[in-house]
């Protein structure tokens, strides 16, 4: 077995993980929200594309439209729900898990409970001598890496990202110097799950898109953040690398099934052992 | 004690149902009144211990599975007696949650949203382990689990007809509830209360925090391990859906629902759920997810105690009060009270 | 003019200040005093609408303020340093700075250039991290940060607590400069007799969520009565 497809495969699926677990991180550095809803709206980023390949949309206008689509059900959900409650932090769990049921169950009304299939924009692989691995993989990948890189520029550079840490650092003192917390907090949401709708829509070709798919990402992602610390962005990179990493190359090289259970005992000793995360500090607010 | 009133006129009102509904119905009821003793469970360790538990169905699953091994005669074949499988269901779900307890709680504890998302993840692992554990059926289960067979005196009766079996569990359920709504009504509960809102006082005092949760911890699973038991016993058999993710998230829905902090209303939260669904999945057939999802949500926003617990609470006319806060100057804001660390 | 009747507000349940009546008058600096635990941090962020006004109302140059959100009082041109500081220690002091421009949406950096005037040490150490800094210069900081956004009024509490003796001079001395040189009305939450000496010329004096008493710093300094009265433990 040639180990360089291996490594690029998991590296794929790492990826994707970070995309995800950077918009649940957003909105659970922010706002302390707990987005249960966060992989349902993940899944609903590859039914836009669904959408879009059947109404005979290119590919890009999919990847277009997801981020929109995902972003706007993120505007109405937190003006809808997560507004009223974000001062309740274990609601927010249970509201947005109510609501990931909702959403999942809307999807199984509209497009039915089997899976769907997208087609990739590009077919071919990319051969170089004995080496031979899809290019949409390698498209994927290089999107991937450069909205990571986006979303550390806009949080880390940007005058917002700089409003946005101040907030996160201490609110009131933030609002106090004339900055709209609660603006804050909505853009982030909105930009948190607009980054789970381009996630779900980039990796619409390589797996199933059906209803349950959310959760196969969200309990990851979510690990990835506990691992990483949810303090420092960096966090994400390092979780999501571990999460990520093991579960796939466990996955190829035992099973599946111990993949999994041993990627979850992992964290959850990591967890455990060192709840501020591998990268948070015990840093005195 | 208007409370324990309540507690009666809902059972008596339960004891007379078998007599105005057919067989069919009653059955169910019995189906029912476990899943409501698995609320009960919940209840008791998220509305009263504060410990929000994703996946209470693994303590269910586990009891489910013990009493499957037990009278099926897996390990011991002459041992099948339904009591020491009962026995041994609640023993093996007390002590996983102990292990697990101790394994969350000790040292600088996990609490708050970070145990809801680990005790998911447990349950998602648990799950995924017993589809793979062939000895133990795999993903098709255990079949032709036995059903309840009572001993008393040298004579024997096995459980196979619907009515008797509805209120034997009944009884069991009955007895349980009243059990636990003593408990907390003790000094016990006073401490449970305590725990809840200021854990770091309690400790001030000399309680042992991690004791006080371990017990309520292994207490919960303890009823939860017997309402998997006595589920096994009605239905036949033992799966791995009764351990994981889908059941977990029910019975926090019937909890929320009903109302996390009133056992009474965490119980019945899961039978109306229940007979709502029976009913309204056949007028809305898939839309009936749908409205479950939409109604857990908003009782959650605008119902905080809960769907039923709300107009209980008016009729008994009593409040169980936090501790307020003592006001002081330079008192830290509560506008916004949460750094999302992992010891909130 | 800041003018606050029949105020009362607390945190949850617990009621802190009940029925406070006062008026701040422009261009002065009124300090107010007070024992600890008598409610004058609680003043202080319900005119910062950080805590909810549960009855009652506050004027500021004639317009209703009790129901606005935080940022909008402070865009409204209420400055406020908070008790301890908060400063963003991860930040560097510029970014600190440039904070308060933002919330206010100012894009010119004239402000900048005023702070620096009066704050040298601000611009020599702009891109060092607030974290570094003494107590003292994060006080200056906290209350530059304030100032950059041009406020109509300064709301300090306690300016002076947990920092150096000859800072504390310093900075009374600085802030006096600069109500003096600006007209900025100031009310100042402050135990220490000596500063409110150097930077008020008006006390009230608060005890049980009530504003009790008032005089200027003249009477003070004539008869220290009140300052027995209401300070001392």
């Amino acid at each position: 077995m040639d180990i360089l497809p291996v490594f690029l495969d998991a590296s794929s699926y790492i990826l994707i993980l970070i995309l995800v677990a950077l918009g649940l991180m957003i909105v659970f550095g922010m706002m302390g929200v707990i987005n249960m809803a966060h992989g349902e709206l993940f899944m609903i980023g590859a039914y836009v594309m669904v959408m879009a390949q059947s109404y005979g949309l290119p590919f890009v206008a999919g990847l277009i439209l997801a981020p929109l689509v995902v972003g706007f059900l993120g505007l109405v959900i937190e003006a809808g729900l997560i507004r009223h409650i974000y001062l309740r932090p274990l609601d927010t769990i249970l509201a947005t898990w109510g609501l990931s049921i909702a959403l999942k169950q809307l999807i199984v009304l509209l497009f039915g409970p089997e899976s769907q299939s997208v087609v990739g924009p590009v077919d071919g692989s990319l051969v170089i001598g004995d080496f031979q691995y899809p290019i949409y993989r390698l498209i994927l990948m290089g999107a991937s890496i450069a909205l990571i890189a986006g979303t550390f520029w806009i949080f880390l550079k940007t005058d917002f990202g700089l409003m946005a840490r101040a907030v996160i650092a201490r609110p009131e003192t933030a609002a106090a110097l004339g900055i709209d917390t609660r603006r804050m907090y909505r853009l982030s949401f909105v930009i948190g799950t607009a980054l789970a709708g381009l996630a779900g829509a980039l990796v619409a070709p390589l797996i199933s898109v059906d209803p349950q798919m959310g959760l196969g990402y969200l309990v990851p992602g979510f690990l990835s953040i506990l691992v990483g610390g949810a303090g420092p962005l960096a966090g994400v990179l390092v979780g999501g690398t571990i999460v990520g990493g093991v579960n796939n190359l466990l996955a190829v090289w035992i099973s599946p099934v111990t993949a999994l259970i041993a990627v979850y005992i992992i964290a959850i000793l990591i967890i455990r052992l060192r709840p501020e995360g591998l990268l948070g500090n015990r840093r005195a607010k | 004690m208007r409370n324990s009133i309540i507690g009666i006129i809902v059972f008596s009102v339960l004891a007379v149902c078998p007599l105005f509904v057919g067989s069919y119905w009653t059955g169910q009821l019995t189906n029912y009144l476990v899943y409501g003793l698995l609320a009960i469970s919940l209840s008791l360790v998220w509305g009263y211990g504060g410990i929000l538990c994703f996946g209470q169905a693994m303590f269910f699953g586990i009891g489910g599975y013990v009493m499957a091994v037990f009278t099926k005669g897996m390990i011991y074949p002459d041992l099948t007696s339904s009591y020491i499988g009962l026995i041994a269901a609640m023993a093996a779900s007390s002590l996983f949650a102990v292990a697990l307890g101790y394994f969350l709680f000790a040292g600088r504890g996990i609490s708050g949203a970070y145990l809801a998302i680990i005790t998911l993840a447990i349950a998602l692992v648990l799950e995924r382990l017993m589809s793979n554990w062939y000895a133990l059926g795999g993903y098709n289960g255990l079949l032709n689990i036995p059903p309840i067979k009572l001993v008393l005196f040298g004579l024997s009766y096995e459980l196979w007809d619907i009515v008797p079996t509805f209120y034997i569990i009944l009884g069991l359920v009955a007895v349980i509830y009243f059990a636990v709504t003593f408990l907390v009504s003790t000094p016990y509960g006073l401490l449970l209360t305590a725990i809840r809102t200021h854990p770091d006082r309690l400790s001030f005092l000399g309680y042992s925090v991690l004791n006080i949760r371990l017990s309520v911890f292994a207490l919960s699973a303890a009823i939860a391990g017997l309402a998997g038991a006595l589920f096994v016993t009605l239905d036949g058999f033992a799966s791995p859906t009764l351990i994981g993710f889908t059941l977990s998230t029910e019975a926090l829905i019937w909890v929320a629902i009903g109302g996390k902090e009133m056992l009474l209303a965490a119980f019945l939260g899961a039978i109306f759920t229940r007979v709502a669904e029976s009913w309204l999945s056949e007028i809305f057939g898939d839309y009936w997810i749908l409205i479950l999802g939409i109604a857990f949500m908003i009782s959650v926003v605008l119902l905080p105690k809960g769907l039923l617990a709300t107009p209980f609470e008016k009729l008994i006319g009593k409040k169980r009060r936090a501790i307020p806060p003592p006001p002081a100057e330079g008192d830290p804001s509560p506008a916004r009270p949460l750094p999302p660390t992992p010891d909130q | 003019m800041l003018e606050i009747t029949g105020l009362t507000s607390g945190y949850g349940g617990a009621r802190v200040l009940s029925d406070v009546e006062c008026k701040i008058p422009d261009g002065k600096v009124t300090a107010l005093m007070g024992r600890n635990g008598m409610g004058k941090t609680t003043f202080i962020k319900t005119i910062m609408g950080l805590l909810k006004t549960e009855a009652g109302s506050i004027r500021f140059d004639g317009a209703a303020i009790e129901r606005l959100s935080t940022f909008e009082i402070s865009r409204l041109g209420i400055g406020y340093v908070p008790q301890g500081r908060e400063v963003f220690d991860q930040f560097t002091v510029l970014e600190n700075l440039r904070l308060s421009l933002l919330g206010h949406s100012i894009k010119s950096q004239d402000g900048l250039d005023q702070i620096y005037e009066w704050f040298p040490i601000l611009k020599e150490r702009a891109d060092q991290r607030a974290g570094t800094f003494s107590g003292g210069q994060q006080q200056i900081l906290a209350i530059a940060r304030a100032l950059i956004a041009n406020p109509r009024m300064l709301l300090l509490d306690e300016p002076t607590e947990g920092i150096q003796p000859s800072i504390v001079h310093e900075i009374g001395e600085k802030l006096a400069a600069i109500a003096k040189e600006t007209g900025l009305t100031i009310l100042v939450v402050e135990q220490n007799v000596d500063m409110v000496r150097t930077i008020a010329s008006d006390a009230l004096f608060m005890e049980n969520g009530q504003i009790v008493d008032s005089c200027s710093i003249s009477e003070l300094e004539r008869d220290d009565s009140l300052l027995r009265r209401y300070l001392s433990v």
